[in-house]
């Protein structure tokens, strides 16, 4: 059905990034203002995007018959979906306040920043991925755990920025704003949980790939890989254990997400020409 | 020899200039209070006297003979607080005649409080005049002045909105709480001591949800009566600082001249609860918790001048309504002093 749509993809991607930035600079006027914005609006302005860029990936995902995560762009867009999906799961259900203007800040970053480099969207043989399954959910729940990452970094830096006003005997402006410091401390917990499992599920996945094609998975990837999920694993332990809780958390899973973020650019440049279906035609975008 | 109103004057220290930490070096006992009120009455060349002793002032009213009193009136005071005559200048105030005059009406109608506009002050102000009176410390001049004092302070509320918009500690409090916990039914309420402004926070909290709280005092009389008007349980004062762990909210409003709650205790109780906050309110005055306990994880210590400024955050607002006031109060000020020179002049002619 996709097909009858008049736009290309990236048109999509654009239009979706549009609606993203329209949601973060409504919730930034009402902030300057000093007033709460509304919930409501604010959900349906991510939903609209949400609903757009879905189109996009879509349309994507078809041309290339496979998950579009074949490039930095493709990776990015869709760290950006799910976490705007993250949000339309967890948002309305926990209620809590300023989620959606950050994600929105945080999805306009990163898909405006991958629209704007335009070397991120370079083309790439179809079938990246080869014809195995494994390594196509492995790479999915991957990047979907980062999205969980990154909101649990959002709600890490509300809780830092809340705890800040409430020790420094901060009354007014964003403080009033902000959830709890006991809700948003239950929620990373949750979410750091959510992610581990997420991230433990793509490695298991990856695993089977890599049992059968051992050649073909490079190190540097793997280290890189392991030792974000080994800090996520600790990190969550020392808190099932109560040794890393509260300010330390937050700052952990900070590191830790941005440690991820940065691991994307050794993971995505030691993917190797082995991985690639040789046969396979590279599409144009 | 001066008139009783020529000699009047007042000497003090204050929120304005005394920050909480000497503030409670210069505190008094009730009994204290009670004590210096006496011994500066029974002084020669003292004619009337009043002592005013609340969490954010000392104040000595005094109508004397002679001017050389206010040294003797210092130094009894600085006796009594067993505190050097030199530190206590360098937070003392004193104003004589018509300002101390002007300066009481600003006390009785909360325009000199921390948080301005407040009433409790008149009722701390009127207790303590019932005191002096009941101890005949007070006389013609004070008895007259303070009555028209509180008047002044009743037509200024009147005729102004400085309390408008008045946000209470009670009130702060619950904001705050709210920003720690998010939903308060489900937090359990310690309050140690059986203060008015502890007892006006637990209630405020309670109107908010919160259901569990326990009243803890050194009289469990005392305890069992705040506990009754609350609705709540009470637990020995000996055994609440070892279960500290079981509480989020702690309200200390205890009349304790000693640390009640130390670093080491709320250590071991946020050990047991390292992912749950605690939110501790010190509303005593000297404090009841050590200030170091604010450097733990994960705990959140406000004491009365924390909650005062953010209580008076909103005095922007009220600006044009505090110099209103301040206007009318000198009007009063100057009509009260006018009459009470009559009567004297006419009571010193009916006595020669």
């Amino acid at each position: 059905m996709f097909h009858q749509i008049a736009m290309t993809d990236r048109d999509l991607l654009v239009v979706a990034f549009a609606i993203y930035g329209c949601a973060f600079l409504y919730g930034l006027s009402f902030l300057l203002l000093r007033r709460p914005y509304s919930r409501v609006a604010m959900l349906i302005q991510l939903s609209c995007g949400f609903f757009v860029q879905t189109l996009g990936l879509n349309l994507r995902g078809t041309t290339i018959k496979a998950w579009p995560l074949g490039n930095p762009f493709e990776v990015a867009q869709f760290i950006a979906w799910s976490l705007v999906l993250l949000f339309l799961i967890i948002g309305p259900a926990f209620r809590l306040r300023l989620l959606g203007f950050l994600t929105a800040g945080l999805t306009t970053l990163i898909a405006g920043g991958s629209l704007a480099m335009h070397s991120w969207d370079h083309p790439y043989p179809l079938g990246i991925f080869g014809s195995n399954p494994w390594i196509e959910i492995h790479a999915a729940l991957a990047i979907f755990s980062y999205s969980i990452f990154a909101i649990l970094s959002l709600i890490s830096f509300m809780f830092l920025v809340q705890r800040h006003g409430l020790k420094k005997k901060q009354f007014r402006g964003i403080y009033q704003i902000l959830p709890s410091v006991q809700q948003l401390d239950l929620m990373a917990k949750r979410l750091l949980f959510t992610g581990v499992l997420f991230l433990s599920a793509s490695l298991i996945f990856g695993a089977v790939f890599w049992a059968n094609n051992f050649d073909l998975v490079p190190v540097f990837k793997l280290t890189a890989t392991c030792i974000i999920w080994i800090g996520y694993l600790c990190v969550f332990t020392l808190r099932m254990q109560r040794k890393l809780v509260t300010r330390r958390h937050a700052i952990a899973t900070i590191i830790l997400f941005i440690m991820a973020l940065f691991s994307l650019w050794p993971v995505e440049s030691a993917r190797g020409p082995e991985l690639i279906d040789k046969s396979s035609v590279a599409p144009q975008f | 020899m001066q008139s009783g109103l020529e000699s009047l004057f007042v000497l003090g220290t204050s929120h304005h200039k005394t920050p909480l930490d000497v503030r409670e070096r210069f505190a008094l006992t009730v009994d204290q209070t009670n004590d210096l009120q006496a011994q500066i009455h029974v002084q020669e060349g003292v004619r009337e006297c009043l002592v005013l002793n609340t969490c954010n002032r000392l104040e000595i009213y005094c109508t004397v003979t002679s001017s050389s009193s206010l040294g003797m009136v210092r130094a009894l005071l600085c006796k009594a607080q067993g505190i050097s005559e030199l530190l206590f200048e360098q937070y003392a105030y004193n104003y004589a005649n018509l300002d101390a005059l002007q300066h009481l009406l600003e006390v009785s109608s909360g325009l000199d409080s921390q948080m301005i506009g407040e009433t409790e002050i008149l009722g701390q102000l009127k207790q303590s005049f019932a005191s002096a009176r009941k101890d005949q410390c007070t006389g013609k001049i004070f008895n007259r002045l303070f009555e028209k004092s509180f008047q002044a302070a009743k037509a200024v509320r009147s005729k102004t909105n400085i309390s408008r918009g008045q946000i209470s500690i009670g009130n702060v409090t619950v904001n705050l709480a709210s920003r720690i916990f998010g939903q308060l039914n489900q937090s359990r309420v310690l309050l140690i001591g059986s203060g008015e402004v502890g007892e006006k926070t637990a209630l405020a909290l309670k109107s908010r949800g919160v259901d569990d709280i326990s009243v803890s005092s050194r009289t469990l009389e005392n305890a069992q009566k705040l506990a009754n008007s609350l609705g709540c349980a009470t637990i020995n004062f000996e055994d609440c600082t070892s279960h500290l762990e079981y509480f989020d909210i702690i309200i200390c409003s205890a009349a304790s001249p000693k640390i009640i709650l130390n670093k080491t205790a709320l250590r071991c109780a946020m050990n047991q609860r390292p992912e749950r906050p605690c939110f501790l309110i010190d509303l005593a005055l000297p404090r009841n918790i050590d200030p170091a306990v604010d450097s733990l994880e994960n705990t959140y210590l406000y004491n009365l001048d924390d909650l005062s400024s953010i209580a008076n955050e909103n005095l922007y607002a009220r600006r044009n309504e505090v110099h209103k006031a301040r206007e009318i109060l000198k009007k009063h000020a100057w009509s009260i002093w006018l009459q009470v020179r009559r009567r004297e002049q006419i009571l010193s002619v009916g006595d020669s």
